[in-house]
């Protein structure tokens, strides 16, 4: 296993960024949680989800930051 | 208790508590840098004072005034025939009235359609920003319209969204404090001024237009063009209405003595006599005109037979006419321009004549229901015009300077989009007429009377009618073209806007200080348009402008100069004139009486020796703030003088003036002089430049004349000047901070210096200006030294252990929009329209490989690292499903979007961007990458003295030279750099910069504060010394590398370097093989595609001359279209050569030399076995050939001979030529030796 492709044990299992059963579970892909550009609240949207924040309606979203070990080679 | 208001003061001090507070505590009253927001006050305020009440919109709406549309009785000439002879009247025609009586500019919001946000319906300029969107909001208009003499009737139309100025008052943000735009995701001095379009800062550009109101005295040879008899004089006047439209009026001398009035409508230009336009605007005589041209009959004007004769030869000509009164005078003008007033055709042509002179003559003396006196002022005007002709002509007074500041103006962002706003909303009532016709006729005649007329008029009509005026305001901010059928007086059709960029703050803030004179007069090849003029002092900046195609031409503001937005109030001023002894009666005789205007209105006359009376008391008073004098009007005396400039009072009060404050000396306060009355003031610089009795005014500070870029050059009165003009230059290209909301950021590449400092060596208006927020350079410790011999010709050597430590490091944010929709994604589409979506194919397989980048959504992962071709969104194609009001993806194929650039770079963000309704899926991902950029050997550095440099090693630090207190220099710099550029005050800079750094205390770096006498190389050397080191700044240094010290003290200290954003990364361009064209197989041109650079003629010669016979060869042949072609050695030809194959050969060899033959035949001897021959040398074989010679097309038929034939090596471009020639019926041959 190469060292980028390492991945940090997940914890309490079914997070949105679980790389088990790679979205090949549901016809409608993986709900994945974004980020509310003006309340910060947490939206989860799947694939084809109208693009706006659940709580106030806002229409920019922020991908989280990922939950993996981001690793480089130094040089 | 509230806390204390925020200071404004600043000085030379670091100040870093302070700095800190405001950064952890946004102000929540005002800020703390009140100059800033001024400088860009111009931009905004002129925004402000378009929708205001009794704004320029307003005004406008009275200039368009109430359109009348005639309907037609249907009738044909048959008809019409019948009903003459029959004696009847033609049917009477209705009229519909139209006006548009109220525009409102709502805030931007969301529509109403979008019923899922309920708190906060607003958008703010970041989400525009984000959303690479457009910040904007609606307009709408109250049009009134009525038939005949009906009763108004009401409505309100929607005109699509209108693009909104940053901070100005239909922006959120207009009085937003510090900590309500850190809120909103702005800078905490966030400024304004400019517009979101698509995500872009766009704003309009301030431009240099003709000083309004006042008539410009012209000599231009091509005037002669005009036709017969016109000569070089002129006298031209903008005349600008309320609305700040304008028009312009141009008398012009005609070589009998004529005077003829030529203006300009809808872009055609027409000529009238002066004559009928004097009598058209009052009713007078030829006794009247006479006496008020030349003088009345006891005035001395009567002598000057010059004028006189002229006049007299005015009214005889004017006599062939025929027109005697006032009416008859209007009718005929009224009669020749009705069709191009676009007045209805029904209004009598007296009435005609009336409108054409309310719009066209002097607009600024009266332009919506003009009154007699306004038309007898419109008439004192022309006559006082025509005087000034007759003066230009006989010689008598100078030629204004057309190029000259002070007779010059600012056309501001706000004004301009005013006026394009008020042609769109004129054009768009206008267009009513076509339709209103079309509708009239598909209903078979239909009149405005009838009850179909009213249902139809909104719901069919007007709805007909191009109501999208937001979006063309759109197009004119986000391409910077006028599309505009008056060409709104102006002289370009394109170049209005320019982006904002924000590379780095120096850079976004001269965009607002910007004058440009207009890109007609960048083609111009004359370059007198260019010069620095005396007049401009204090109000354009002498250093701070481009050097190159744009020089002299795009000039910036000093940074105390303002420009006017609104008017000042003077309604008693005509009235305190005449108090002062302004009288009614003239004569043309300068020594007896010079006029009186007030923003170009003739209050009346008054002898030379009163003007200056008058000028000077006016002063006094409007310094001193007695008799309601606003202390910001312009009072221009001109005094007499032998053949200057045409000399009176004009006082100008009226917004675009530019205006700067000096000191006036009487009552030792602030006085605002313009730059028409300035050159004809006594202002000293110095105190040292007073002279008694003479002088009235004083400079604050001769910085003032500098912008603010112009400002930040330290000791700039130290170097040879052209150097600070590249530091304009350099400062606005270096790598520096350009806000500090980056996160919220999109635009296309952002410059970010991770290490900046604060300069030690900096003027207090460094801190005025709040520029610590937005920090530019690095302070290096400079040795200027011939070290290692990587320092030659502008190359410097960097300490590598500075570099490790973060000297210059940068970050390159660069965002890309990654849409599905390769059309205009911005587009809100239905939801059946949308054909992909991101993410991997719903069922499909994922490969592991493909989630290297990528998270389950498609999207890819913060924080990734990409490389060329990287994967950076999956997406798949759907198809809507009503059924199930879903997507559903049918051949679970997972397509994807790659990262393009070779440069490695990491996923900063990512933006998913919604629509305004709220109804739509994600089309388009918003990626942020972040691009690392270390310093490298290539990348450019400089100080701040217009001293460039390239890195050319990265020194290791143990080989670097050190001192006798163990200090290595950061950079190490060639003595080579100052000798022929006398950048003395850099050298200034670093002894004053190693003062500072050892003492601990900033320098104050203001020019002009030292003298011959306090020379600043002793201030700073004393500090040096004091501090123990050498009082020259030298200090003994030893070798890195032997440890002995140097023969020389070496000079060494402190210098605020710069990283400019030239860097090798983004330039290098290195090829052997690569793309090539596909006609020639040259290589192909141009970094971007991977092309090479060109080996010219010039670089060839010189290789000739070397003798580099290989290089040459190895440039122009292998590495380019070198090929190996078959010629024909007896005939000497390319192209009659071709692949034969032998007669023995079966069908099947012969298919493949034919395709063979097709592919191209230089496949060489090493190809196929095939053999080739000249065609063209070859006979057709006949029954008696020996097999063994005859040879076989791939059509089969048989040939013997031209076997000729060999191969050589050519470029790819001779045989393209040959192919070319021989199409022409042009045959090349070439003679083959060996």
């Amino acid at each position: 296993m190469s060292r980028e492709a390492y991945q940090v044990p997940s914890l309490g299992g079914g997070n949105a960024f679980s790389n088990d059963n790679l979205g090949a579970s549901s016809l409608d892909g993986p709900l994945v949680a974004y980020l509310c550009g003006e309340c910060n609240a947490r939206v989860s949207l799947k694939r084809g989800d109208q693009i706006r924040c659940k709580e106030c309606g806002h229409r920019v979203l922020y991908k989280e930051r990922t939950k993996r070990m981001v690793q480089f080679e130094a040089r | 208790m509230a806390p204390a208001a925020t200071d404004t003061n600043w000085s030379v001090n670091y100040d870093v508590l302070r700095r800190e507070n405001l950064f952890r505590n946004p102000p929540e009253d005002h800020t703390a840098y009140p100059s800033l927001a001024a400088a860009i006050k111009p931009h905004v305020d002129s925004f402000n004072a378009l929708f205001e009440q009794g704004g320029i919109i307003e005004a406008g709406l009275k200039d368009i005034g109430t359109r009348t549309f005639l309907d037609d009785a249907a009738e044909t000439p048959q008809q019409k025939q019948e009903r003459i002879a029959e004696g009847r009247k033609p049917p009477r025609k209705n009229k519909l009235h139209v006006r548009i009586k109220e525009v409102f500019l709502e805030k931007p919001a969301i529509p109403l359609t979008n019923k899922f946000t309920a708190r906060n319906r607003n958008i703010y300029p970041s989400e525009c920003r984000e959303r690479h969107a457009t910040y904007r909001g609606k307009l709408r208009a109250k049009i009134e319209y009525r038939v005949n003499n009906g009763d108004w009737a009401e409505t309100v139309r929607e005109l699509g969204q209108v693009p909104i100025m940053l901070r100005t008052n239909r922006c959120y943000l207009e009085k937003a404090t510090p900590a309500e735009l850190v809120q909103h995701k702005e800078e905490s001095e966030e400024l304004g001024g400019y517009f979101i379009v698509n995500g872009n800062e766009k704003l309009i550009r301030m431009l240099i237009v003709g000083r309004r109101n006042y008539p410009m005295a012209i000599v231009r040879n091509t005037f002669t063009n005009r036709g017969h008899a016109y000569s070089k004089f002129g006298i031209q006047i903008r005349s600008v209405r309320p609305d700040q439209t304008s028009q312009t009026n141009v008398l012009h001398y005609l070589n009998d003595g004529n005077v003829t009035f030529r203006f300009s409508w809808r872009k055609n230009e027409y000529i009238i006599p002066v004559m009928m336009i004097l009598k058209a605007l009052v009713e007078t005589n030829d006794r009247e005109i006479f006496e008020a041209i030349v003088g009345g009959a006891s005035s001395e004007g009567i002598h000057n037979t010059f004028v006189t004769d002229r006049v007299e030869l005015l009214l005889r000509t004017y006599k062939a006419y025929r027109l005697h009164s006032r009416s008859e005078c209007r009718s005929f003008i009224g009669e020749k321009f009705k069709p191009v007033l676009g007045v209805p055709m029904d209004v009598s042509n007296e009435e005609a004549g009336t409108e054409f002179l309310r719009r066209v003559v002097l607009p600024h003396l009266g332009n919506c229901n003009v009154t007699e006196t306004q038309d007898y002022d419109k008439f004192k005007m022309l006559i006082f015009m025509i005087r000034k002709l007759y003066a230009l002509v006989a010689g008598d007074c100078a030629s204004d300077n057309p190029d000259a500041v002070s007779n010059q103006e600012i056309l501001l962002g706000g004004f301009l989009y005013g006026m394009l706003l008020k042609e769109r909303l004129d054009e768009w009532v206008r267009s009513l007429g076509p339709i209103l016709r079309d509708w009239s006729t598909r209903n078979h005649g239909a009149r405005f009377t009838d009850p179909a007329f009213e249902r139809d008029f909104l719901g069919k009509i007007v709805k007909r009618t191009n109501e999208n005026i937001g979006g063309a305001m759109e197009y004119f901010l986000s391409t910077g073209n006028l599309v505009s059928p008056t060409g709104l007086d102006l002289q370009q059709t394109s170049g209005y806007t320019v982006m904002a960029e924000k590379i780095n703050f120096y850079r976004f803030i001269s965009h607002f200080r910007m004058i440009h004179r207009g890109s007609f007069f960048a083609q111009l090849k004359t370059t007198t348009v260019r010069k620095l003029l005396p007049e401009s002092w204090g109000f354009l900046c002498p250093v701070h402008t481009p050097d190159g195609s744009p020089c002299g031409l795009l000039n910036h503001l000093a940074h105390k100069c303002y420009v006017a937005t609104s008017d000042v109030r003077v309604p008693q001023l005509p009235k305190l004139l005449v108090q002062l002894g302004v009288l009614n009666e003239s004569s043309v005789s300068l020594d007896e009486s010079v006029s009186v205007q007030l923003d170009g209105r003739i209050i009346g006359y008054c002898s030379p020796k009163q003007a200056r009376v008058i000028a000077g008391t006016l002063r006094h008073w409007k310094v001193s703030g007695t008799h309601d004098i606003p202390v910001e009007l312009e009072i221009g005396y001109v005094p007499n003088s032998n053949g200057g400039q045409y000399p009176g009072v004009y006082l100008f009060s009226q917004a675009a003036r530019m205006f700067r404050p000096v000191k006036y000396l009487p009552l030792d306060k602030l006085d605002y002089v313009g730059p028409f009355e300035q050159p004809f003031m006594e202002i000293a610089c110095l105190p040292g430049d007073l002279i008694k009795g003479v002088s009235t005014h004083i400079e604050y500070t001769p910085t003032n004349i500098l912008s603010i870029v112009a400002n930040m050059t330290p000791f700039s009165d130290y170097n040879q000047s052209p150097r600070n003009m590249y530091q304009c230059q350099m400062s606005k290209q270096t790598m520096g901070t350009p806000g500090t909301a980056i996160n919220y950021r999109t635009d296309n590449k952002l410059y970010r210096l991770q290490t900046g400092q604060t300069p030690i060596v900096r003027p207090p208006l460094y801190n005025a200006y709040g520029l610590d927020n937005f920090p530019n350079g690095t302070n290096a410790v400079v040795a200027i030294i011939s070290y290692t011999g990587y320092d030659m010709d502008d190359a410097m050597i960097i300490n590598k252990s500075s570099h490790e430590r973060g000297f210059g490091y940068g970050t390159i944010y660069k965002t890309k929009v990654h849409a599905l929709d390769d059309k205009d994604s911005r587009r809100t589409k239905a939801r059946h329209a949308i054909t992909k979506l991101f993410g991997f194919a719903p069922g499909s397989e994922i490969k592991a490989e493909w989630r290297n980048t990528l998270d389950e959504d498609g999207m890819p992962f913060i924080g990734a690292q990409v490389k060329e071709g990287s994967l950076v969104a999956a997406y798949h194609t759907v198809r809507y499903d009503a059924a199930s009001d879903s997507y559903v993806n049918v051949d679970g194929r997972t397509q994807f979007l790659k990262y393009k650039d070779t440069e490695e770079g990491y996923i900063d963000s990512i933006r998913i961007m919604g629509s305004e309704t709220g109804t739509e899926p994600c089309q388009s991902l918003s990626v942020k990458y972040r691009v690392p950029r270390k310093p490298i050997i290539g990348d450019k550095f400089s100080s701040r003295h217009g001293q460039k440099g390239v890195c050319s090693q990265l020194w290791p630090a143990v080989d670097m030279p050190f001192s006798e207190s163990g200090i290595q220099p950061d950079l190490i710099i060639n003595p080579h750099a100052f000798p022929s550029r006398m950048t003395i005050a850099q050298m200034v800079e670093s002894m004053a910069g190693k003062a500072g750094a050892l003492h601990g205390h900033p320098q104050d770096c203001t020019p002009f504060q030292f003298s011959e006498e306090n020379t600043a190389t002793d201030y700073f050397g004393e500090q040096l010394r004091a501090a123990g080191y050498n009082y020259f700044g030298n200090e003994p240094l030893y070798s890195g590398i032997t440890g002995k010290e140097f023969a020389a003290d070496i000079f060494i200290g402190v210098v605020h370097y710069q990283r400019l954003r030239h860097m090798v990364n983004d330039k290098f361009q290195v090829r052997t093989t690569g793309p090539v064209n596909n006609l020639t197989g040259q290589p192909v041109k141009g970094r971007a595609k991977g092309g090479g650079i060109r080996v010219g003629e010039m670089e060839r010669d010189s290789l000739i001359a070397h003798g580099a016979a290989f290089l040459l060869q190895d440039r122009l042949m292998n590495c380019s279209d070198s090929q190996r072609a078959w010629i024909c050695k007896s005939c000497g030809s390319f192209l009659s050569t071709q692949v034969a194959v032998s007669s023995t050969g079966s069908g099947k060899a012969r298919l493949a030399a034919k395709a063979n033959a097709h592919a191209d035949h230089v496949g060489g001897p090493s190809g196929a076995p095939s053999i080739v021959r000249c065609r063209r040398c070859a006979r057709e074989a006949v029954f008696e050939d020996s097999r063994a010679v005859v040879w076989e097309d791939g059509e089969g038929k048989r040939f013997v001979g031209g076997d000729d034939v060999t191969v050589v090596a050519v470029p790819g471009v001779l045989r393209y030529l040959d192919v070319e020639l021989a199409a022409m019926g042009i045959r090349m041959k070439f003679r083959v030796d060996n």
